[in-house]
């Protein structure tokens, strides 16, 4: 299921053929619709293991992370490092499930309200007379997947890693205005700086730890 | 341009600026039209079935064959006009993506020649309006995030990033992170697809409040 993706992610959704999705994964047509009625099915059940896959693994970085500007950080991080170790499915899941057809797209908004309810655990330190707008959350992840898609877009995912202070201001700033955004990209800025080997160099210890 | 809009989607209220683009067929055989009208109209009527033809079989499944019969013109005229598809679906994705940047600027010119210095000084308001213009354009579907029209998309949101940085730039102040306009346009345009999969436009137009007070929180 993993072949539909990369392959996906390579060429793009339209050009991808059932016929490439097996050359890549292997099999015979028949056998391919047994499983799947049509190459939007497959991709869309391939779409939902690793979507899941991925937000219960940023999540848990940001579980892991005292307070919630260190988790949010914490969860870019591990966004960050699969899209620079996998940039192929990363493409599938962020750009090319836009014309992948109702079923994944629908796997995608679902992921994004989920990751939104996350980040939305911020109103907990916020008066609610302050509270800011209903949206703030899918707004936040929104932003944070633009700038994925943009990298991507490029051809660069590795100069991603230069937005983590941006997108902590605009994260933190989205919530808590404009001083704590400039706390929270100072704090990554240095974080980021201290910690770009660690950060950039460990995809599989990440994975695992 | 109806309902590609940036976008491609459900067929929309018919906005005002969709009567601009003739949807008529020049009379055929010997008209005395001159060529380079003939043509440049043809290219709007491409343009336009182009975006039809989105909203009816989206990105995924779209063809120039469904594209030159809703146009009403030969293969050949399409491939006179376009390299290939793609070429002709960018193009429809710039020409409503530049007429979304106008209106915003118009908009705003508007209200400054309104309200004079007061709605110069006024950076609030001036992005209200903005806002609120682009939300009435975009009342369908949000921009598709696909591939090949990446590089469109991405001047798109360095268009509408500038037009916001020059509203956050303060001043008196410091200016403001570069970049950052960029990720609150972003995250813009990512709201405004969660929000708008209904098919009622309003609900669109009823997000300006909020999005406002996201993009100006850090005003």
């Amino acid at each position: 299921m993993e072949g539909v993706l990369a392959v996906c992610g390579e060429v793009g959704f339209r050009e991808t053929s059932v016929r490439a999705i097996l050359e890549h994964s292997g099999g015979h047509r028949a056998q391919f619709y047994q499983h799947f009625e049509s190459k939007e099915d497959c991709f869309a059940q391939a779409y939902a293991v690793w979507i899941e896959r991925l937000c219960v693994s940023v999540l848990e970085a940001a579980a892991r992370a005292p307070g919630w500007e260190a988790g949010v950080r914490e969860a870019i991080v591990r966004l960050f490092q699969f899209v620079t170790a996998r940039p192929a499915i990363a493409r599938a899941l962020f750009v090319e499930v836009q014309i992948a057809g109702e079923p994944a797209l629908a796997r995608h908004e679902a992921a994004v309200e989920r990751l939104a309810a996350a980040i939305d655990s911020a109103r907990a330190d916020i008066d609610p007379t302050e509270a800011p707008p209903e949206a703030t959350g899918v707004f936040v992840v929104g932003g944070i997947e633009s700038s994925v898609c943009e990298a991507l877009g490029a051809g660069d995912p590795g100069r991603l890693w230069n937005t983590l202070p941006e997108l902590m201001h605009f994260a933190a700033g989205s919530y808590f205005g404009k001083e704590e955004a400039e706390g929270a990209f100072e704090r990554a800025s240095e974080m980021l700086e201290r910690e770009r080997a660690r950060l950039t160099g460990a995809e599989e210890e990440g994975e695992a730890g | 341009m109806t309902e590609l809009r940036l976008i491609g989607g459900t067929a929309l209220a018919e906005p005002a600026e969709v009567e601009a683009v003739p949807t008529l067929r020049l009379p055929p055989g010997r008209h005395g039209i001159p060529a380079d009208l003939v043509r440049a109209h043809q290219r709007l009527r491409l343009l336009e079935a182009a975006a039809r033809a989105v909203a009816e079989q989206g990105y995924g499944r779209i063809t120039a064959a469904r594209v030159t019969e809703l146009a009403g013109v030969s293969s050949r005229t399409f491939y006179q006009h376009f390299e290939d598809l793609w070429a002709c679906l960018l193009a429809a994705y710039e020409t409503e993506a530049s007429r979304l940047c106008q209106e915003i600027e118009a908009a705003c010119a508007a209200l400054v020649e309104e309200r004079g210095p007061i709605a110069e000084a006024d950076r609030r308001g001036r992005a209200r309006t903005g806002i609120a213009t682009a939300l009435g354009f975009l009342a369908a579907e949000p921009p598709p995030q696909v591939a090949a029209l990446s590089g469109a998309r991405r001047d798109l949101i360095e268009r509408l990033g500038a037009m916001l940085r020059g509203v956050l730039t303060d001043p008196d102040g410091a200016t403001p992170l570069p970049g950052l306009e960029r990720r609150l346009v972003g995250a813009a345009l990512a709201l405004v697809s969660t929000r708008a999969t209904s098919d009622d436009p309003q609900r669109l137009r009823d997000l300006g409040p909020e999005l406002s007070e996201l993009l100006l929180a850090s005003l």
